[in-house]
């Protein structure tokens, strides 16, 4: 790993101002951006809508904001469809994304083409999936129309109407739109495998599969660990889709966590309760984090280690 | 079954399996980009127009010029800035990206060569990332107003730095790390500065890394929308937040022009997406692949 | 939290200003009122002084009244500079983000009036009744329809879109002697206009033909608009959702008989409905997809004068269907956005957006609006408008009628502050139980329980006070004469 001391310039006042100007624009950005954190703090412990005058004026209300929170059945239904939302969506990324990229691995005649054909979701503006999406997805729509022609018989499914398919919907539309990330980021992962090992393994007469899943796999798992974290996370944060194509509905079916955050804040102007279910969504997020930093973290040094050149660094 | 044949299978297969892939990609662009080119009665039908004989550029003069057409609801385009928008989206995902990237290439070099920042604190700056926007926006609101940087330009640029800083920070420190300490080393020998040894000798090394992050970022800020339905109001519009005010006319959705201005929207990070492609695969690894 | 307390300064200040040259103006009203009212709102506005107004308003129906902007720049120097537009049904919770910033930037809203008492509660808007004075302009509307604009005896708004909900049956369907025979020979009775939301569901029963590109029935039932048809169920029950002591009611006989009612329409709904909005529904009206349905009275305009109408003609107007539920036959309609230009009370040039809202609302003027050469979303308000023979022209003569007739039984929906968190509980609910997430007694209950959570919050007492206004928005006629 790169290290200080490998930098032979003396130490002293220059040096310190020298990192601290590197330093300087995020640390005055965080700075500036401080206090709507402490403003949000506030409101988690002070009961306020809009209703009730001044925001100065409201009431101490000590935890009674987040037991509120942690008490509405409907912020843990939330929470339920977030989860399932996240697992689902970046597990299918990352089977389509993985599988693309083992497709994609050596190349092809048309290998550019397809390539830049599948990046492609990933550089869509969300909203404009949602729309896009909307016009397909019509029971008497273009999806339903192809369907029919490869089936040979009349499907008339109404994607976005029934609770478990809208759910299904948003789903696949969140696949859609970030497998190509996984994709990419599988791609380098296979490409910085050492070719050695997998002749090595042939000249051993391994057969495909445990050449994969003895040999590739196991090397790949940082990537793989990199992957599906931050799928996750993103996907865990995702709003513009599923409010510009369903709003939550049908029903309360796609009512995710964003969803409900921006109902409870942008609609019933809840700013407090709003507040502390942030505060809740964040503290788990950064629970999700953590252990998905040292599980990172963990594979980091082993990837540092095996890579580590005899000589260089320390 | 011999090795060839198992060989041509597994082929057939691979092949069919990225041909149905392309198709299930390229298949919504391709109806938005053909829808957009069709005339009003052939947006909606069943069965579904899937190659129009008359195809026609009122949608996009509508959309873009602001030219009234002969459909009633059509009109209504014309109320809209769509070019204004496209001047704000410009100005506000090109600015808030060069800033970004860099403060972040700077934090990177830092990093990478005086550490200052901890590994633990390099994973904490991800973190940055994974606040989902609507968690601040209520007080941040309130900040805004007191502030009166509502409805501006410079208040978005700053929150789009914000959230974009973590990703630029990691993904140019990949490209940083792979630099030889020689390098600087042979420079500080010449008697070249801090600041000299990092433009003149670090920069161009890692130029192409640069410009992959660059154009990555310009892809989240040119898309974000929460925000900007948030904190912009009359002065300040941006294309995502103006797509979405199309929905909602009486005639029935008006695909077309949607379509028209999704387009839009979309084919100036495509055509950056082409650019790009070969970056995107090194930039995207987080250090966590080394070569 | 400096400029905010400045701006309840300037606040003060300006409401001072009107104490002082309130008294003044009035004593020279009866020259004033010599004039026409638009002479008399441009002199007020002049005076004023000049301004660029910025409104939050749809562009959609911004269109219809931009003219009258640019007329009245020219004369009195106040005009609208710059509009954020958004759509009628996003306009709601953007104005209550205003009021959380306080910000003086948006002049004028243009929202759904059943927002008034959040708003009012809120503190962002300015009552409108002293500029009203000054000008001498009084709010024409038939019936108990100005209270609509009232909150605690002050009116805050004037309306631009006077959306009343009215029955549509498709007349070619219903007078033709084949049907008619088929329809008394399977219920036993002659196929008549509906009088009762059985009737109706019978007749949309008749002619669901899905096989045939025929819906039987046609209205929202999406989670967003699909609570505004339950209203009419439920008020016509005789229901109301509160008690005098602000315990939810929906929970009751009538809470049930609308929710049986509103799910029954499922059978004979496009099965796209729980996701369908006004730009997919109006089509099937328009297009001839649609045999009967309740829906706002600008489809009748569109029906009738919009040039790609398939069905010009071709339908039967008339007041929704009410019930005998109650023991007699008691109709509802609703009145869901009543769209109506509210004034900043932060803005420092409310003076001349409060003037602006006036010129919009003369009858002269607001015949315009409503009557625009090409198409309009604004329906008719204003008692004038529904006499008038442009307005007659637009609409047919039996739409008119049934206008005309609504506006005597048409409600509010929840008319309280928190409106938008009511009506949304509510709304999420019903949607539920319409596709079947949960049961219609558990939409009741669960609405009821989440309601008295809200009530709490906001807080008895002062919803109370907002009870006198909601009830006064109730009619007091069960069927039209």
């Amino acid at each position: 790993m790169a290290n200080a001391q490998t930098i032979a310039r003396k130490p002293g006042r220059g040096l310190l101002v020298f990192k601290w100007t590197l330093l300087g624009p995020l640390f005055g950005l965080l700075l500036f951006i401080l206090p709507a954190f402490l403003l949000q703090l506030y409101f988690s412990f002070h009961s306020w809508t809009i209703y009730l005058g001044s925001w100065w004026d409201a009431e101490f209300a000590g935890l009674g904001v987040f037991r509120d929170v942690l008490t509405d059945s409907r912020f843990w239904w939330a929470a339920l469809r977030s989860l399932i939302f996240a697992s689902l969506s970046t597990l299918g990324c990352f089977v389509a994304g993985f599988a693309l990229a083992m497709a994609m691995h050596r190349p092809f005649r048309g290998h550019s083409l397809f390539y830049a054909v599948f990046i492609l979701p990933m550089l869509t503006v969300p909203v404009v999936i949602a729309y896009t999406f909307e016009m397909l997805l019509f029971q008497r729509g273009p999806i339903n129309g192809i369907l029919s022609t490869i089936l040979m018989t009349n499907v008339n499914v109404t994607w976005l109407a029934q609770p478990p398919i809208a759910v299904f919907t948003v789903i696949m539309l969140e696949i859609w739109n970030w497998t190509p990330f996984v994709f990419i980021i599988m791609l380098a992962g296979l490409s910085s495998l050492p070719p050695e090992l997998d002749e090595a393994a042939q000249v051993l007469g391994a057969s495909r599969w445990r050449i994969f899943s003895e040999v590739q796999l196991p090397l790949l798992r940082p990537v793989i660990m990199l992957a599906l974290i931050l799928r996750f996370l993103e996907a865990m944060g995702e709003f513009p889709k599923t409010w510009a194509l369903l709003q939550g509905g049908p029903g309360s079916a796609t009512e995710t966590v964003p969803v409900y955050l921006f109902l409870t804040t942008w609609q019933y102007f809840h700013i407090s309760r709003g507040a502390a279910m942030s505060y809740l969504v964040l503290i788990f997020m950064i629970l999700i984090v953590l252990l998905g930093i040292r599980l990172l973290r963990r594979e980091k040094q082993t990837i540092d280690a095996i890579h580590a050149k005899p000589g260089a660094g320390e | 079954m011999n090795r060839r044949t198992k060989r041509r299978i597994a082929a057939a297969f691979r092949f069919g399996f990225l041909g149905a892939s392309l198709f299930a990609v390229g298949f919504p662009i391709y109806w938005m980009i053909i829808t957009s080119f069709k005339p009003d009665n052939e947006w909606f039908t069943w069965p579904p127009i899937y190659w129009s004989e008359n195809w026609t550029l009122d949608n996009y003069r509508v959309v873009w010029l602001g030219i009234q057409a002969r459909i009633t609801a059509q009109e209504a385009f014309t109320m809209q800035k769509p070019l204004q928008a496209l001047k704000h989206s410009l100005a506000l995902a090109l600015i808030s990206t060069t800033l970004s990237v860099a403060f972040g290439t700077l934090i990177a070099y830092g990093v990478s060569r005086y550490r200052i920042l901890s590994d633990r604190r390099m994973f904490n700056l991800l973190m940055l990332r994974m606040i989902p926007p609507i968690v601040v926006a209520a007080p941040l609101t309130l900040y805004y107003s007191a502030l009166n940087l509502l409805d501006t330009l410079t208040g978005l640029v700053i929150v789009y730095v914000i959230t974009t800083i973590p990703y630029t920070v990691w993904m140019t420190k990949s490209f940083i790390d792979e630099i030889p300490h020689e390098m600087e080393q042979a420079a500080e020998i010449l008697g070249a500065s801090r600041w000299q040894t990092i433009w003149e000798v670090i920069f161009p090394l890692i130029r192409s890394g640069v410009v992959a992050t660059f154009l990555f970022i310009l892809i989240l800020t040119w898309s974000e929308y929460l925000l900007a339905l948030i904190l912009s109001k009359v002065d300040v519009v941006t294309l995502p937040v103006q797509l979405s005010k199309y929905e909602g006319t009486t005639e029935g959705r008006v695909y077309g022009y949607q379509a028209a201005l999704a387009v839009g929207v979309t084919l100036p990070l495509i055509v950056i997406g082409c650019f790009i492609r070969k970056h995107l695969v090194r930039g995207f690894t987080f250090g966590m692949v080394k070569r | 939290m400096k400029k905010a307390r400045l701006s309840r300064r300037s606040f003060l200040k300006g409401a001072m200003a009107t104490a002082v040259t309130g008294p003044w103006v009035l004593r020279f009203r009866g020259v004033a009122e010599a004039g026409p009212l638009e002479d008399r709102i441009i002199a007020a506005a002049k005076k004023a002084g000049p301004a660029d107004l910025n409104g939050m308003i749809w562009s959609l129906y911004y269109r219809n009244m931009k003219r009258l902007s640019d007329e009245f720049k020219e004369k009195a120097g106040v005009g609208v500079k710059d509009i954020q537009d958004l759509s009628i049904f996003v306009i709601p919770q953007r104005a209550m983000a205003e009021a959380v910033s306080r910000s003086p930037k948006i002049d004028f809203f243009h929202i759904d009036s059943n927002m008034i008492p959040s708003l009012a509660s809120a503190g962002l808007i300015e009552p409108l009744d002293g500029y009203m004075a000054e000008v001498g302009y009084k709010l024409e509307m038939l019936a108990n329809f100005p209270s609509f604009m009232k909150y605690k005896g002050k009116t805050y708004g004037i309306p631009t879109d006077g959306n009343v909900h009215i029955q549509y049956v498709r007349k070619d369907l219903a007078e033709n002697p084949e049907e008619q025979k088929k329809f008394s020979d399977k219920y036993g009775k002659p196929l008549a206009f509906p009088k009762t939301w059985e009737d109706s569901l019978q007749i949309a029963e008749h002619f669901h033909r899905p096989d045939k590109n025929l819906l039987g029935y046609a209205g929202l039932r999406n989670r967003a608009n699909g609570v505004t048809w339950w209203y009419m169920n439920f008020y016509s029950a005789g229901g109301f959702p509160f008690n005098d002591d602000l315990e939810p009611t929906i929970n009751t006989p009538a809470g049930e008989y609308a929710m049986d009612i509103y799910l029954r329409h499922k059978k004979v709904s496009h099965p796209e409905a729980p996701n369908w909005g006004t730009p997919q529904m109006i089509p099937q009206f328009t297009q001839g997809n649609a045999a009967t349905g309740q829906y706002w009275d600008g489809t009748a305009r569109q029906i009738e004068s919009d040039p790609k109408s398939k069905v010009k003609g071709k339908f039967l107007y008339g007041i929704v269907p009410g019930s005998t539920f109650s023991g007699k036959l008691v109709h509802r309609s609703i009145s869901s956005p009543l769209a109506a230009v509210l004034v900043n009370r932060y803005s420092p040039r409310k003076r001349q957006a409060a003037l602006m809202t006036l010129y919009w609302g003369t009858l002269s003027n607001s015949i315009e609006i409503v009557t625009h050469p090409t198409w309009v979303f604004h329906d008719p308000w204003h008692a004038g408008h529904m006499t008038h023979p442009k307005v007659i022209e637009r609409y047919s003569a039996p739409a008119m009628d049934a206008i005309a007739k609504s506006m005597q039984i048409t409600t509010p929906p929840i008319y309280l502050t928190g409106h938008i968190e009511f009506q949304d509980v509510l709304g999420k609910h019903i949607a539920e139980a319409y596709i079947g997430q949960i049961t219609a007694k558990q939409a009741l209950t669960q609405t009821e329980a989440a309601w008295r959570k809200l009530i709490a919050q906001i807080g008895k007492a002062r919803l109370k006070e907002d009870l006198v206004s909601y009830k006064a928005a109730m009619p007091t006629v069960d069927l039209p004469s």
